[in-house]
């Protein structure tokens, strides 16, 4: 496996993914690979991207989150994002932007929960 | 390149600016944010509206990447009216292609990017106190937006 952006850790078939790097644009890309990478060789099934040190997330990183998503659903895996920053959310929902094929908690143990009720 | 740019009816005079940053590759688009976030913060600005800045000028320093290839953003703190609070003045200012339909590209959810949701230029207007736009096929594309600061 190549080097990766954001370390991950593996619990059951979930792969949680705390993001607590500046995602700039190629960063993001890489983040894309990593996480579709996982999923085929970990056989991982759910995904929980932890973004709450992430404290911008402008249209382009919500663009490839989505994109992420659905890629990921294609292979089997749903995505579950967790815990956005309050001011991040006021954020998007003020741009109209809405992250779509993802599913949202606001903590770990949510996610989880989230998952565990998909399958 | 330092001199004063004139587009139109704008007039920059690089001089009056605190932050002068050329948007050139892509790393540029984070470093834009991380200064703008700063800036905010070192004015005092509420953390939702710190947030507000630095998405705005992300999404305005990606659009000069991505379109004109080069540009420049410029951000100064304003003086309002004695009595009033102080606001941030971002300028975003590229010699690019320009946008066809400037009507269109603002309404939102139009995009000429594959990779893109066309809500950048939208939101941004959303985001921001004030929001004015002057963009010419051929020539550049110049976006002024500014913030108050609302104390609580």
């Amino acid at each position: 496996m190549k080097t990766k952006v954001v370390p991950t850790i593996k619990l059951y078939d979930y792969l949680i993914v705390p993001i607590q790097i500046e995602l700039d644009d190629s960063t993001i890309e890489k983040l894309q690979m990593q996480l579709l990478n996982e999923i085929s060789e970990r056989k991982i099934r759910g995904i929980i991207i932890d973004v709450s040190m992430v404290d911008v997330i402008d249209s382009y990183i919500s663009f490839v989150l989505s994109e992420t998503a659905a890629m990921a659903k294609a292979m089997g895996c749903y995505t579950v994002i967790c815990k956005i920053q309050p001011q991040v959310a006021l954020t998007l929902a003020q741009m109209g932007i809405k992250l779509k094929d993802v599913f949202t908690a606001n903590s770990l143990e949510g996610a989880i929960d989230i998952l565990n009720q998909l399958d | 390149m330092m001199d004063d740019k004139n587009f139109n009816d704008i007039d920059i005079n690089v001089h009056d600016y605190d932050i002068v940053l050329k948007i050139k590759d892509e790393n540029d688009i984070a470093v834009s944010r991380q200064m703008a976030k700063s800036f905010a913060q070192k004015n005092n600005f509420s953390l939702a509206d710190v947030t507000k800045i630095a998405t705005a000028i992300s999404e305005l320093s990606r659009n000069i990447y991505r379109y004109a290839k080069e540009g420049y953003i410029y951000i100064k703190k304003k003086e309002t009216e004695p009595g009033k609070d102080i606001s941030i003045e971002i300028i975003a200012y590229d010699r690019g292609p320009g946008i066809e339909n400037v009507e269109r590209a603002v309404a939102g959810g139009y995009t000429t990017s594959q990779r893109s949701l066309g809500l950048g230029l939208s939101g941004i207007r959303r985001l921001m106190d004030s929001f004015y736009i002057k963009s010419e096929v051929g020539k550049g594309t110049v976006v002024v937006v500014e913030k108050r600061r609302r104390r609580f």
